[in-house]
């Protein structure tokens, strides 16, 4: 019977001709036994592909990693966290400020404030020295005449259904005569230093609509919010820090052409573009001016005081030849879009964001969407080219099917979870590193509450937590305690303060200090209400919700009531921590490298949607925060935030629980290749440098055939 | 006709459902604390966010007609996109499907024939089991055991590195990773199928027309594979038309699990970072080919069951 042979021929003949595929395929050990060209390629396992390989662009990790293998910045962070030079060989901040003459005010004799007289009097203190801590002057002082200059002011409006939209108003601002302060470093007190001769309240009585003029009719709502911006578009004592970057000469491209200035600009413009939609805006919105000095010198002027501006200029500077205006038109012709689309065009749109193209020690080879980004080393790098021949990022989504990968020999590097590198730690073939980073978890209490609002509360209940229970058992003893808002390997940690205390008792006490009592049923009560609140925390972190758990049970043998609630993380946001509607939430932060925490902790900052969600108010931090910011000096800056460190500790707002440690394993047989004067090869074990990071000498990682001893 | 406004709904349905639920493109939201309300009003404005939703509808429709749509997370038009993704996935969905049809119709004639016997039970036991065991789960059993045993890559679409490989290698290789995952992908499928199989043959062996054939005498293979089979297949033939929208589905967990570039993996990705357009796109395709489909059962039902007639 014909059918029922088919039948049973094809699915036999299917099989049969799909496994002996197998017999055609390379073992792992064939793949790396028969191939040296394994030992200089790198493969990094990556869960997620890369959106877009542009630094001024770019928003995730993946594609941020894959940028900066082939984009270089101005500066970047050595071994210790400061400042170094790449793309720039050094660098000097020094400060322009400017002070209105504002006739309406008054000197404290009652003469009336002119030009020159301004002049005259500032000079002559500055000459006679009764000006005290004044900051060491490039040139003598100068009065600038007036003059005229238009620009756009972008206003935020709301309509009646709640959604923001901008409206641009262009103004002429007449700008008055003004004094010039020209000084060697950056002061964030001059002007304070200057009432001796002008007098309090300088700028009290400066007449901004005398001076800014909008060119069309504003409708009537949107004249108080353009006025509020007045100050703004014309202060009347200016700071302008300036940075003269110097550039490396002859410094390539991977096409061969010669970086410069001109690059650096650009760059910047095209950060600004509002075509290009980048999320680098508001880094580089505090910048006045970016000017040309000459091919290997840039100045840049800021707007005003803010120190971490220049941490801006580590990101990639892109290559001006491929990429300016007419390049993109050109593309843009090519493709053949309509009219629509050819208006919006930018760089968002352009082909480059596929296949970049920089300064960086690997160059860019191919992108094969979902599965991998090739790399190959940059032969006339600036400094010594990468030991690494190739460089791949597989896309491997499963975090399980990655460490199968690794395991076979097939990737050499994944981001392995703690469990996971705990089941290297033994392991003779392969080395593991665990080391802190810039993130840390916390309990943040809604301040605004009046259940939260005494500082004697918030730390009683920090009391009733152990924190070294959820270090031990819920994070492996990967983990360090924490005191403050800083990541505790930069030096704004402020080590001197001890973490509070695990003491329930001494919880209890304080509670019944602040008037708690100890009902029938067990729990704390005050004027007939029992202490009883919510805390909840994002859906999707195992670690996170077994905390809730914890803290629930720690306050519950307090006599506090708790109860828990996980939420999507989309919702979570939406409709709590953005509106601040929550009790108490657990949340984890993970920091920048600067000091600024104006957007967590600023008393501004607290409104909906913005970062202070738990509403901590206290005007002493406010205080210090802005003047940490302001603060061009090192060992000042530290001085302030150890304080403000000590302040935020005493308040409490947050429980601050721990800083996990990232963990990373690696095969033994990658080492560090150092090659000394007779140009022998020494091998060094790999080691974190102080932010964590083990991949800062990754130019030098190399896979050697043997395992070697150190 | 009646189809084209079932799609126009459905697509805006989906459309309205997507935009309503909670999360935003990444791009507005870039986890930089320092941007300004200012900044991201622009960008929303930009991608038409604060527009109202019929409004977005009608730039969606616009875009995807001239071609023009572009994908919110890298601005990379959606349709070319979407036909890379869809030329991987064919070859899995191809080999899957294959697997299951002829796999289902063997063992499932087979157990209908020696009802209760061995076979059948074992049979029965084990398509249930293959029913209970979630896919990924036995997948990562074989990844192991492959991987660790065998000693051969199985993820991906081809060996990493075989760039520089024979032709014929090449081509292997290829179809060496098609078969873990289309074969995980598959045995849920078989064990479904041939259920169906059992109990349509089993249903028509009982029919009288059974009983006459074997009465005159014919072998009861003919019985069996021509008068039997022939007519237990009809609700099958409709079962072809449902096919087709597994085309554009893809296999979002074993594409995730076995590191495939494919559609599924496409979908997924877009969901998790609200890219509208992709999402919109792939959920429009789907509509299409799921309306298309039901109309090719219409027809291949007609054709196959003389008692049905098109109007």
């Amino acid at each position: 019977m014909l059918i029922k042979r088919l039948l049973l021929l094809i699915p036999l003949v299917l099989v049969v001709f799909l496994l002996q595929s197998f017999f055609w395929v390379p073992t792992y050990e064939n793949q790396a036994a028969g191939n040296p060209n394994r030992l200089v390629t790198y493969i990094e396992g990556s869960s997620g592909d890369a959106k877009i390989l542009n630094p001024i662009l770019n928003a995730d990790s993946a594609s941020a990693n894959i940028v900066n293998h082939v984009f270089e910045g101005l500066l970047d962070l050595d071994e210790h966290l400061n400042l170094r030079g790449r793309l720039a060989v050094d660098w000097a901040i020094t400060e322009q400020a400017y002070l209105l003459v504002n006739a309406h005010h008054r000197f404290p004799d009652g003469q009336e404030v002119n030009g020159t007289s301004l002049l005259q009097r500032l000079s002559q203190a500055l000459q006679a020295g009764v000006l005290r801590d004044m900051p060491e002057m490039l040139q003598p002082l100068a009065l600038l005449p007036a003059s005229q200059r238009t620009e756009q002011v972008s206003l935020l409006k709301v309509d009646e259904k709640g959604k923001p939209h901008v409206v641009e108003v262009p103004v002429t601002v007449q700008v008055p005569e003004r004094i010039v302060f020209s000084l060697k470093q950056v002061d964030q007190d001059l002007f304070e230093r200057l009432i001796p001769v002008l007098g309090e309240r300088y700028g009290d009585q400066f007449s901004y609509a005398d001076w800014i003029h909008p060119q069309k009719a504003v409708a009537p709502e949107d004249e108080e919010l353009l006025r509020e911006k007045y100050p703004e578009i014309l202060p009347v004592a200016e700071h302008n820090p300036t940075i003269v970057f110097h550039l490396r000469q002859g410094v390539k491209f991977h096409d061969g052409h010669i970086f410069d200035a001109g690059d650096v600009k650009f760059t910047y413009e095209s950060i600004m573009n509002p075509k290009n939609l980048s999320p680098r805006t508001p880094d580089f919105e505090p910048i006045k001016t970016v000017e040309i000095i000459d091919p290997l010198t840039v100045k840049i002027v800021y707007k005003r005081l803010y120190s971490p501006a220049i941490n801006a200029w580590t990101m990639g500077i892109l290559p001006e030849h491929v990429l300016h205006a007419e390049a993109l038109n050109r593309e843009k012709q090519e493709r053949g879009l309509s009219e629509a689309a050819q208006q919006t065009f930018g760089m968002r749109d352009s082909q480059f964001n596929r296949r970049p193209l920089g300064t960086g020690r690997f160059q860019f080879v191919e992108w094969q969407g979902d599965e991998y980004i090739h790399l190959r080393r940059f032969e006339d790098y600036w400094e010594e080219p990468a030991q690494y021949h190739e460089y791949f990022m597989r896309i491997i989504p499963d975090l399980l099917t990655q460490e199968v990968e690794f395991r076979t020999g097939a990737v050499d590097f994944y981001g392995a979870l703690p469990h996971q590198v705990a089941r290297y730690k033994e392991d003779p073939t392969y080395q593991s590193f665990s080391s802190l980073g810039f993130a840390y978890t916390y309990i943040g209490y809604n301040n605004r509450k009046p259940l939260f609002a005494s500082r004697e509360v918030r730390t009683a209940l920090g009391m009733a937590i152990n924190v070294q229970e959820i270090t031990d058992f819920l994070i492996y003893g990967e983990g360090e305690r924490i005191t403050g808002p800083y990541p505790q390997n930069t030096e704004w940690y402020n080590p001197s303060i001890a973490p509070i205390p695990y003491d329930p008792e001494g919880a209890k006490a304080l509670l019944a200090h602040m008037g708690w009592k100890m009902n029938a049923e067990g729990w704390l009560e005050k004027d007939g209400k029992v202490f009883e609140f919510t805390l909840i925390t994002n859906n999707g972190n195992p670690i996170r919700k077994n905390i809730l758990t914890i803290a629930q049970n720690a306050w519950k043998r307090i006599g506090v009531k708790v109860n828990t609630q996980v939420f999507e993380w989309a919702v979570f946001l939406n409709d709590f921590v953005n509106t601040g509607d929550f009790d108490a939430v657990v949340l984890g932060w993970s920091m920048g490298i600067d000091p600024d925490l104006y957007q967590i902790w600023h008393s501004s900052q607290s409104g909906p949607q913005q970062l202070n969600f738990v509403g901590y108010h206290n005007s002493k931090a406010d205080e210090l925060i802005v003047r940490i910011r302001q603060e061009y000096n090192r060992n000042r800056q530290r001085d302030l935030t150890h304080e403000l460190h000590r302040v935020i500790a005493e308040d409490q707002p947050y429980t601050f629980l721990y800083a996990p440690l990232s963990t990373r394993v690696l095969d033994k047989k990658i080492v560090l290749v150092e090659r000394d004067a007779n140009g022998q090869e020494h091998y060094k074990k790999i080691f974190p440098i102080k932010s964590g990071d083990i991949t800062f000498y990754f130019y030098k990682w190399r896979k050697l055939d043997h395992t070697p001893d150190f | 006709m009646q189809r084209v406004i079932l799609l126009v709904i459905v697509s805006f349905m989906a459309h309205s459902i997507i935009h309503l639920a909670p999360g935003e493109p990444s791009e507005v939201d870039p986890m930089n604390p320092r941007m300004k309300p200012e900044d991201i009003a622009k960008i929303r404005a930009a991608f038409h966010l604060d527009d109202p939703l019929y409004l977005q509808y009608g730039y969606w429709i616009r875009d995807l007609f001239t071609g023009e749509l572009k994908s919110f997370k890298d601005s990379q038009p959606v349709l070319p996109k979407i036909w890379d993704r869809f030329l991987n996935s064919l070859p899995l969905f191809v080999v899957a499907t294959l697997l299951v049809w002829t796999w289902a119709f063997p063992t499932g004639i087979y157990g209908a024939v020696h009802r209760g016997g061995m076979y059948d039970r074992f049979t029965i036991f084990l398509a249930y089991a293959l029913i209970s065991i979630p896919g990924f789960f036995l997948s990562y059993l074989v990844i192991l055991w492959v991987a660790g045993w065998l000693g051969v890559p199985v993820i991906s679409i081809k060996t990493f590195g075989m760039d520089q490989a024979q032709p014929v290698f090449k081509m292997m290789d290829r179809v060496w990773h098609l078969v873990i995952p289309s074969l995980m992908s598959a045995l849920g499928g078989v064990a479904i199928l041939s259920r169906y199989v059992r109990s349509q043959m089993l249903e028509v062996l009982g029919q009288d027309y059974v009983r006459t054939a074997r009465a005159k005498g014919l072998e009861e293979d003919t019985v069996i594979y021509r008068h039997a089979l022939g007519n237990a297949l009809l609700p099958f033939v409709t079962m072809f038309g449902f096919l087709l929208p597994g085309l554009i589905g893809g296999s979002v967990i074993f594409e995730q699990i076995f590191a495939w570039p494919g559609l599924g993996r496409l979908g997924y990705e877009a969901i998790l970072s609200r890219d509208f357009p992709v999402i919109m796109t792939l959920n429009f395709m789907a509509a299409v080919l799921t309306l298309a489909g039901t109309f090719l059962s219409d027809i291949l039902y007609a054709v196959v069951d003389p008692r049905i007639r098109l109007q």
